[in-house]
């Protein structure tokens, strides 16, 4: 799967590189994440700019991911997602899990 | 579905009279000029099949098998090398690298088109066989995530409906658990994947939700919110499902006081369609999903539900459309379509078939459990 990785002082920014995040994408995008922890990230911000759609595999991978930053005190931003699945988190109270804002500026003010 | 070919040879002309021959006869292609090109395709894509040239500048076709036999994710993808040497020993090196065949590039248009069709076929059927025994011995077991049918209950009645995608098994779990003539529960969930992986750990789901359920029975408890509070504990502390995680839907109809009560877990909401109103009322469960949090709060909301009004519990592929093109998941979408399938007066039937018309794309499993007052 295509991503964009940029490190922001301690905040690793990972940019989706895809218009559907799904499936086929879902399991190289979880080990990436788990690998970028277990290096020692911890806290991270993950962008939506140039996601369509996600399916729900996607979302059981961020899930997944997540649930393995919290015991370490980390942190999971999500950013920049159109007003489908930002609808989608919300229907689904993902938006309670996530911490979701709208742009890399209000992301950064969470760190 | 168009079957994806990969083609990777360092010759472009080569590469689009390829092209050209195999998309004007239903395939789609994916050229690569390189190794690394191909390998990098196949970070974002699995393709039905590759065909590579043998000879290629730095790495070639022999490199590049041999790296994709020493991955799980891409050795099984079937594989032709594609030559310009009728040279037997480059044949036999390839063949011998678990290539499947090879063509030679003189070869007339129609016999490679021919030996293509026939390798796809070939890889079809053997898939079909694989999943016919799967589901064989899945149905010996009893192995079933939607039962074979709905209970007969005396003034309620209730109808599912549910397609895998691609027709492969997958995520989506329906059930019904009826514990006397009084009290039936409806269950929907959906573990978060698809395919096989989703539908192994649907019943690990299931066999907790059903014995959550039995348990608090037992003991007098039909709250929907402690049930739930139940089983998020035990799923949060079961390890195999650390990272796997699930939606729940849960319904229990009291058949003698006419009573219908809901609670949710990261679901879509609950759909009614009332009478005399021009949309769909969504009721919105607060609980997230199964097993993410210990600590989690499932709240319990009773819906009233007269004649001519209907319920609706769906899984998320109900909400995915593909328009034009494009994937988007789209509540109001479906909301809009329901309310007028059902303000036109069709049966239960008539929504099920326009809503699963084969004609409509479909993007993932979809659910779907109606739920009506029975007419006295």
């Amino acid at each position: 799967m295509n991503i964009n990785k940029r490190k922001i002082k301690d905040v690793l920014l990972i940019t989706i590189e895809e218009s559907e995040a799904n499936l086929s994408k879902s399991e190289q995008f979880k080990e990436l994440m788990l690998q970028e922890i277990n290096l020692g990230e911890r806290q991270l911000i993950v962008s939506f700019a140039h996601v369509d759609y996600v399916d729900s595999s996607f979302l059981g991978a961020l899930v997944a991911t997540l649930k393995s930053l919290l015991p370490l005190n980390g942190k999971l931003v999500l950013i920049e997602m159109n007003a489908d699945i930002e609808n989608l988190f919300q229907l689904t109270r993902l938006d309670k899990i996530f911490t979701v804002k709208n742009t890399l500026e209000t992301a950064l003010t969470e760190f | 579905m168009n079957r994806k070919i990969l083609l990777v040879d360092d010759d472009i002309v080569q590469l689009k009279l390829f092209e050209r021959l195999l998309t004007s006869n239903g395939y789609s292609c994916k050229l690569a000029l390189s190794v690394d090109e191909a390998e990098a395709f196949l970070m974002t894509e699995v393709p039905d099949l590759i065909i590579s040239d043998y000879q290629m500048p730095i790495k070639n076709g022999f490199d590049f098998r041999k790296r994709l036999l020493e991955s799980d994710q891409f050795k099984n993808i079937p594989f032709l090398f594609l030559t310009a040497i009728n040279d037997e020993n480059y044949i036999q090196q390839g063949l011998d690298l678990k290539a499947i065949d090879y063509i030679s590039k003189g070869t007339p248009s129609a016999h490679i088109l021919s030996k293509i069709d026939n390798l796809m076929q070939s890889v079809r059927e053997h898939y079909e066989r694989s999943l016919s025994e799967i589901k064989g011995i899945a149905e010996k077991l009893h192995l079933r995530n939607t039962p074979k049918r709905a209970p007969l209950l005396k003034n309620f009645s209730i109808h599912y409906f549910n397609q895998s995608y691609q027709n492969q098994p997958g995520g989506d779990f329906i059930d019904f658990i009826q514990i006397n003539e009084r009290h039936t529960f409806i269950i929907l969930g959906d573990v978060m994947g698809k395919k096989w992986g989703a539908w192994f750990f649907s019943f690990s789901f299931l066999s907790y939700i059903r014995s959550a359920i039995r348990l608090c029975v037992y003991d007098g408890n039909f709250s929907l919110s402690e049930i739930l509070s139940k089983l998020n504990l035990v799923i949060h502390s079961d390890e195999i499902l650390g990272d796997i995680f699930s939606t729940l839907s849960i319904v229990l109809i009291d058949d003698i006081d006419l009573k219908v009560h809901y609670a949710g877990a990261g679901d879509l909401p609950l759909l009614k369609y009332e009478h005399g109103k021009n949309a769909l009322r969504s009721y919105q469960s607060d609980g997230i999903l199964l097993g993410f949090s210990e600590e989690s709060n499932f709240n319990e909301m009773e819906i009233e539900l007269n004649d001519n009004e209907e319920l609706y519990l769906i899984s998320d592929g109900m909400i995915d459309f593909e328009v034009n093109g494009v994937k988007k998941s789209d509540l109001n979408m479906l909301k809009e379509k329901l309310y007028k399938l059902k303000k036109s007066g069709k049966t239960t039937l008539d929504i099920k078939n326009n809503l699963f018309n084969k004609h409509t794309s479909q993007v993932d499993d979809c659910s779907i459990i109606i739920l009506n007052r029975v007419k006295r």
